[in-house]
């Protein structure tokens, strides 16, 4: 989730009193972050946020207003702009066709705040964290920034062909049409994606047709840069979810407010219906009251805090609340629309309160550990193995293609099924192993200077690609031994796994197969009792070179399920 | 040391040579010794070595005596006359064939070396055997040489035998030594060696020491065998006491992974809490990997840059009715969970997407829907996959510790009672803190943070109540607690390792050599 950098004195503003370094970072709780790093020097605070539903708090503005409620434990500000009733004077008029590309749009003009380098500073931030994390790229929501004095309204938000409109957006010098855009802007050429397959593209014009912006491309250089002194802004936010739209845009209004700015809302009509209406004044609180009943709260905290001290709680943090004796009726601030749950209403009260004010009670109900009869089998058999004088291994159990198939001479159709990875980051780690004797080879070939001889052995987890199974494959635990020293031969390991079914109880026998990974002739499943256990053989010496191991190397492999008790 | 711990500390070695100069009771030599005792000198000179050192024995006397021998030189000059005897019969034959020859006639000749040729013409004019006459060239004088002569015998005779300097004439001694190899000029014919012959006495103590060894009848051996115990014989030995505190040799043992070390004492320290082990499939579908945990299916962590996907086949066959359709109802209006959900169309395909485990939640996630014991407390040690590029503090795949707890005294602070538990357990640490996390499947979410004994404060874990959006389309009714462990840098630590790669390292060496206690 977000790192974010704050400001030292423009956080002390924004609080309202002198603060020190590590007031901020106790306070950080409130807002699930994290101190990342602190230059003094230049006062920046690098802060990690947690919490992908609460974009409030991606942002100074947002942090300093939760810290703010909780030091003055009262009712948080008002925010009057969301609840006035005049009909604002500016206007902007969405397109029929709209819904088809890019439906929702939200803006506010926000005048009376000239905007400080800090301040500046914060918006972009806001504004790339929001449309990056938040609007997962722009594409579900972007943000634009204007001046709003070059602005004549009402602007209109429609649609025009790609070759059809050109204006100057930011980082050119000379008019490019949309098209153009899409192919040699670097925004065009990051974003464009979001609008393939679309024969008309979104673009937002004023009322002398002047562009203001390509969303969610880019902004027009002319009207779409905001400078440190702008005193009179628009804010715009576009987007392919209604309700994520309006809250990106409530968010830049209540920050822009805290920092001085007076918000005019602005109307925005859809030739459309949406969810509130076809006219919304923006910004616009959507949130709406939910009944929480106390039990819920208090039987998730495992404390009866009462109805007063949770409404105080939650008050301090920012909730609207109404309480009864057993029921609260809580609301959140028009910046959040995060309350899915009663509870997400109960975290909110423990972190109002702070966690360290609950006292730990220890779980007393009685439960029987156990591990599963996989694991005790493992672990009987790595005690045997260790007892033989094997040094157990622990490979990473993502490996090459080439390692599991090409260098084990397993290139024949029929053989050599490993589940791959379709999005490869690298050829290394492409592939989970099939069996462990790769894993073990590998070992054997980067330790060829290790003092010999060398016994090594896994038990570990392999999948084996099989269609029949719900997932198109299983996940076994397997033992993987090997031997490797001047005489290392089939014999060798045979003893070894000979007495290992002795002591497992397992009469077998050994079946001559056909193994490419092994010599002709000296390689064999193990079979008991009308099952494969699994195989035992010398390495073929072209599987040797392939690794460049110059020792003989005998191994086997085993089923441990096989040798598990039914559970 | 007394005496008879003296004795018994003595090698085999060190016993003969003190039994035979306590027999002999005079001073005897290496070579005398080591005729006596049927012993090469090396071993002699290692047992006088020993016995020196603890003070039983010394040197009484030393001879110091020098015996010629003959260089390779030497040899050709016995074979074929020596420079002094070629100029003598080259001058003599040039005088019957009547034609004179000059000093660097002579000079000019294969067999010996300018410097050689011009010393023997030296000598020979210095004992008036040539002359020089007009036109530079050479004539026998008719008086013999001494030095020839003498040469000519001393280099027959000592063709035979070495000798000792001493046992030489005195004019003789004079001949060998201008002609013997010496530092700057080896081309010589003879050479001198020197030896010192040291005559060794028993001390006072070796006197003692020496009388037990004579009088001992008791054979000493270093190695107890089979037939010795058989036939009793090992009554009438002594058995060698070792030099204990040397080195012993290496050997490849069997052992236990370090780190696997380090995660079975983790299984052990929570099957010792009550938990139950659970386990899971490394391929997955979405479905239970992250939806069934709530993470709706636009959430930013659901990337193809975070997860990676199966390539064939691609999805599972289906997915268990009725956890689909509740879990799909949660996501989007809440269901019957008394949530509001995400408000989005849920896309059932998706959710048989496969992946690789990326988080071991989602072993919890199939324990819910399997109608789990109430109460109940399961772990898992899962291996999971992230979408990492690989470095050292990624691994391509790494182990994640969690589990769940159910109950119906299951609440925030009974969450916090566990975690202490934990840090004590876990972290041996006595203080630990709790801070607001985000987990998308818990709420109220809590990281954890010890102090630990070696390592200050640190995170220890996260934790939270599991959502009811994700326990009831599971079937439970019951609070739940689930709960993850970072145990990765307490390994680390203890091992000594500073890469997480190397907890899974190929280099069997470094294997080897991982040790540290937990």
């Amino acid at each position: 989730m977000p790192t974010i950098s704050i400001y030292h004195k423009d956080f002390e503003q924004l609080v309202g009193r002198e603060v020190t370094i590590e007031d901020i970072e106790t306070w950080l709780s409130l807002v699930k972050g994290e101190l990342k790093d602190h230059t003094p020097a230049t006062g920046e605070i690098r802060v990690e946020l947690q919490d992908s539903n609460r974009p409030d708090l991606w942002g100074i503005e947002g942090i300093a207003r939760q810290i703010r409620m909780a030091l003055s434990d009262a009712m948080p500000s008002s925010y009057a702009f969301f609840s006035s009733r005049a009909r604002p004077k500016r206007r902007v008029m969405v397109s029929a066709g709209m819904e088809q590309v890019r439906p929702f749009l939200a803006a506010a003009c926000a005048s009376g705040y000239a905007v400080t380098a800090d301040g500046l500073t914060q918006l972009i931030q806001a504004q790339e964290k929001l449309a990056d994390i938040f609007g997962r790229k722009r594409s579900t929501i972007s943000i634009g920034l204007y001046r709003l004095e070059a602005i004549q309204f009402p602007v209109t938000y429609g649609l025009v062909q790609p070759h059809a409109a050109s204006f100057v957006p930011l980082g050119f010098e000379e008019k490019l049409t949309l098209q153009d855009i899409l192919s040699v802007h670097p925004k065009g050429m990051e974003y464009g994606h979001i609008l393939e397959g679309q024969e008309s593209l979104p673009l937002l014009w004023d009322k002398e047709g002047q562009v203001l912006s390509f969303p969610p491309i880019i902004n027009s250089r002319d009207v779409g840069q905001v400078q440190v002194g702008d005193s009179q802004l628009l804010i715009e936010v576009t987007g392919t979810d209604l309700r994520m739209v309006i809250l990106a845009l409530n968010i830049f209004a209540v920050n822009l407010a805290d920092r001085g700015a007076t918000i005019d809302p602005v109307e925005v009509l859809y030739p459309y219906a949406t969810e509130f209406g076809k006219t919304i004044r923006m910004p616009f609180d959507f949130s709406s009251p939910q009944r929480v009943p106390l039990h819920a709260i208090e039987s998730a905290l495992g404390l009866p805090l009462g109805t007063d001290v949770i409404k105080q709680a939650l008050t301090a943090y920012g909730y609207e609340v109404k309480a009864s004796r057993h029921q609260l009726s809580v609301r959140l601030p028009p910046y959040r629309n995060d309350l899915l749950h009663a509870v997400d209403v109960a975290e909110d009260v423990a972190i109002s309160r702070g966690y360290e004010s609950f006292a730990p009670e220890m779980p007393v109900q009685f439960t029987v550990g156990s591990l599963s009869p996989l694991e005790e089998t493992s672990d009987l058999i790595r005690d045997y193995m260790v007892g033989c004088g094997f040094q157990e291994m622990f490979s990473n159990i993502l490996m090459a293609r080439e390692d599991l198939v090409d260098r084990m001479k397993l290139t024949d159709p029929n053989e050599g099924h490993v589940v791959e990875v379709d999005n490869v980051m690298s050829q290394h780690y492409s592939c989970l192993r099939s069996w462990i004797i790769p894993s073990l080879l590998q070992i054997e070939s980067a330790s060829n200077r290790a003092f010999y001889p060398h016994r090594l052995f896994e038990v570990g987890e392999v999948a084996i690609p099989d269609l029949s199974q719900e997932l198109g494959s299983q996940t076994l635990v397997r033992l993987g031994a090997l031997v490797a020293n001047p005489a290392a031969n089939f014999s060798e390991v045979h003893t070894y796994l000979d007495l290992l079914l002795y002591y497992f109880v397992r009469p077998y026998t050994l079946e001559p197969m056909q193994h490419h990974s092994f010599m002709p002739g000296r390689v064999g499943k193990i079979l008991s009792q009308e099952r494969t256990l699994g195989f035992i053989g010398e390495l073929h010496p072209e599987v040797l070179e392939a690794w460049q191991i110059s020792m003989p190397v005998a191994v086997f492999e085993l089923d441990v399920g096989e040798l598990t008790r039914e559970g | 040391m007394n005496t008879a711990s003296l004795y018994d500390s003595l090698h085999p070695l060190e016993v003969q040579v003190l039994a035979a100069l306590s027999q002999s009771g005079e001073a005897r030599s290496d070579d005398a010794l080591a005729q006596t005792c049927q012993l090469d000198l090396s071993q002699i000179s290692m047992a006088v070595g020993w016995l020196s050192a603890k003070a039983l024995l010394c040197v009484e006397s030393e001879t110091r005596t020098v015996t010629v021998v003959l260089t390779e030189i030497g040899e050709t000059y016995a074979m074929d006359g020596a420079p002094l005897e070629w100029i003598v019969d080259s001058i003599k034959s040039a005088t019957q064939s009547a034609t004179p020859i000059s000093v660097k006639d002579l000079q000019t000749n294969e067999r010996f070396q300018p410097t050689e040729i011009s010393r023997a013409i030296g000598v020979l004019k210095k004992e008036l055997a040539i002359r020089l006459v007009a036109g530079g060239y050479l004539e026998l004088t008719g008086v013999s040489s001494p030095t020839l002569q003498s040469l000519k015998r001393l280099l027959h005779q000592l063709r035979a035998t070495t000798q000792d300097l001493q046992e030489f004439q005195e004019f003789e001694q004079q001949i060998l030594r201008q002609f013997s190899v010496k530092r700057g000029n080896t081309h010589e014919p003879f050479r001198f060696e020197e030896h010192i012959e040291r005559r060794y006495a028993l001390t006072d103590e070796g006197k003692t020491v020496g009388g037990l060894c004579q009088s001992s009848p008791i054979e000493e051996v270093s190695q107890l065998t089979p037939e010795m115990l058989k036939d009793g014989s090992w009554r009438d030995k002594r058995f060698r006491k070792y030099t204990i505190n040397l080195s012993p040799p290496r050997v490849a043992s069997g052992r236990r992974h370090p780190y696997r070390a380090f995660l079975d004492l983790v299984k052990r320290r929570l099957v010792g809490m009550g938990f139950q082990e659970m386990r899971g499939p490394l391929v997955e579908t979405e479905f239970w990997d992250m939806d069934a945990l709530f993470m709706p299916q636009f959430h930013p962590a659901r990337d193809i840059h975070d997860v990676y996907f199966v390539k064939n086949p691609s999805h599972a066959d289906h997915i268990p009715e009725p956890f689909l359709s509740h879990v799909s109802e949660a996501h989007e209006h809440g269901g019957s969970t008394g949530s509001t959900g995400w408000g989005y169309q849920y896309d059932r395909d998706r959710a048989r997407r496969l992946v690789l485990r990326s988080q071991g939640t989602a072993v919890s996630a199939r324990t819910l829907a399997s109608n789990p014991d109430v109460p109940g407390k399961y772990f898992s040690i899962a291996r999971c996959f992230r979408y990492d590029q690989v470095d050292a503090t990624h691994a391509t795949d790494f182990f994640q510790v969690e589990g769940i707890v159910l109950g119906n005294d299951i609440h925030f602070r009974t969450l916090l009672g566990l975690l202490t538990l934990f840090a004590k357990e876990m972290a041996q640490a006595r203080e630990s803190r709790f801070l607001p996390a985000y987990f998308p499947f818990t709420e109220p979410s809590v990281e954890l943070h010890v102090r630990h004994p070696q390592l200050g404060w640190m995170e220890l874990g996260g934790a939270g109540l599991l959502r009811p959006e994700v326990t009831n389309p599971l079937g439970v009714t019951v609070p739940v607690i689930a709960w993850g462990l970072g145990l990765d840098r307490m390994a680390m630590v203890a091992l000594g390792v500073h890469d997480i790669r190397d907890l899974f390292s190929s280099d069997l060496e470094k294997v080897r050599n991982m040790r540290g206690t937990f």
